[in-house]
């Protein structure tokens, strides 16, 4: 009979992972989550529960469909849509401890447009996707914009159009080919 | 361009969608629009373009770890190690039982091939039988070929004991999946990844369990070893397979 006198799998590289992932996406993750549940103690645990349902999803870290930033983003909010969602239903509940989340789900599976956006982003050229950034995400105008990317303004309002038409190219929400590569990502 | 002649404004639409424009841009775009078909209908596209923007929050494009985050990190950490470990020992009771039938290899790596949750990761059955196969020669996986994957095999002359090793690349570490035959029952080995720079990382561990056959071999992707280390794909040097001593048994150029 074997008998097995080890340590346990090592940890190291593990760590490594999930110091990895908060390092290069946990700024995004809690910034997110703070904004969506109103609470930081609350987006704190929101972002833990995101990192370790990546982390339990090797596979999508190491080939993910599209964008892993946007992925997590979608897990982060999912568990803010369920979490509350199990709440408002169940209003009396006692405190939720570590072990027992309401519900268990893990929408690793699903395919979302916000993933398919991202993805299409991901793929523009940088200096079109830069002036998107600051723009509509960043709500900066012409002008701020060309200040902080050291550009002229007509440059700025140019390559917004150019931006919006190469976005519309690769941006197809629900694309049925990604869809199917996330669904293999598996159910919780 | 004759297109800028019809549409003086066209490249500036974008720019409207978007909300960036000046009052007298906005106003000669909207009379031109007005008048011109073709620039609505484009128009309308680039609004829906717009709209599908929002599908993405704007805290995607922060970067960088969160300002004074270190307790949830953690926090994340111990929930990592906790889970770990009680997957690794129900893995090792499984096997325990069920060792009865031996193998060479035993799993222990971190990510069990398949599973979708370490939590619920059953123990790889002791690698079935032993197929006591003298052919050490690499297969291929069953699972869909990845892109990046590098597969490599090696047998060392002096210690006969053979390694076969898929590295799939990650953004900035790699998983790695191996089979390792002909280590003597009862060594207590890590698989390692060597970097470039001679940096040493320890991506499984396991202690040969004793069995008939020490060549079986487990396919890779199946049955083995699986782990990851926090090196760059392109610094991956080679795999390694040492024991507690320090001793080397096979190593493999990646």
């Amino acid at each position: 009979m074997a008998i097995l006198r080890s340590r346990g799998p090592q940890a190291t590289s593990h760590e490594a992972l999930i110091r990895t992932l908060y390092a290069e996406h946990g700024k995004a993750l809690l910034a997110y989550a703070t904004r969506l549940t109103g609470d930081r103690a609350a987006a704190e645990d929101v972002v833990q529960e995101t990192l370790i349902r990546a982390w339990r999803h090797p596979e999508v870290i190491a080939n993910p469909q599209g964008s892993l930033r946007g992925w997590l983003l979608t897990v982060a909010r999912n568990i803010v849509t369920d979490r509350y969602r199990a709440k408002a239903a169940r209003p009396n509940e006692v405190a939720e401890t570590e072990t027992v989340t309401p519900v268990h789900r893990d929408h690793s599976q699903e395919v979302v447009d916000s993933v398919v956006m991202m993805d299409a982003l991901s793929k523009l050229k940088p200096e079109h996707r830069e002036v998107l950034v600051e723009i509509y995400y960043r709500g900066r105008t012409a002008s701020e914009a060309a200040g902080r990317l050291g550009i002229p303004e007509g440059t700025v309002k140019s390559r917004a159009h150019h931006a919006l038409k190469a976005l519309r190219k690769l941006y197809t929400p629900s694309n049925p080919g990604s869809a199917l590569k996330l669904r293999k990502v598996g159910a919780a | 361009m004759s297109t800028q002649q019809q549409h003086p404004n066209g490249e500036l639409l974008g720019a409207y969608v978007l909300g960036v424009l000046g009052t007298d841009e906005r106003s000669t775009l909207e009379e031109h629009t007005a008048e011109c078909e073709e620039c609505r209908m484009e128009l309308t596209a680039l609004q829906e373009m717009e709209a599908a923007l929002g599908e993405v929050p704007p805290e995607a494009f922060l970067e960088g770890p969160p300002e004074d985050g270190d307790l949830l990190l953690q926090r994340t950490l111990r929930q990592v190690r906790a889970e770990q470990t009680s997957a690794w020992r129900r893995r090792s009771l499984a096997v325990g039982l069920g060792a009865a039938a031996s193998a060479a290899i035993l799993f222990l790596g971190g990510y069990a091939a398949g599973g979708n949750d370490p939590g619920s990761v059953t123990a790889a059955p002791p690698s079935a039988t032993p197929s006591a196969s003298p052919s050490t020669s690499p297969s291929t996986s069953s699972s869909p070929p990845q892109e990046g994957l590098r597969v490599a095999s090696a047998t060392d002359s002096d210690t006969k004991a053979s390694i076969t090793v898929e590295l799939t690349p990650a953004s900035q570490w790699v998983r790695v999946n191996a089979s390792v035959a002909g280590v003597p029952s009862g060594e207590r080995c890590r698989l390692v990844v060597v970097s470039k720079d001679g940096h040493q990382e320890t991506a499984a561990s396991w202690v040969v369990s004793p069995g008939p056959s020490p060549t079986a071999s487990p396919q890779p992707g199946e049955g083995g070893l699986n782990g990851s280390a926090a090196v760059a794909p392109d610094e991956v040097e080679s795999v390694i397979v040492v024991n507690d001593q320090g001793k080397q048994y096979v190593g493999v150029d990646m």
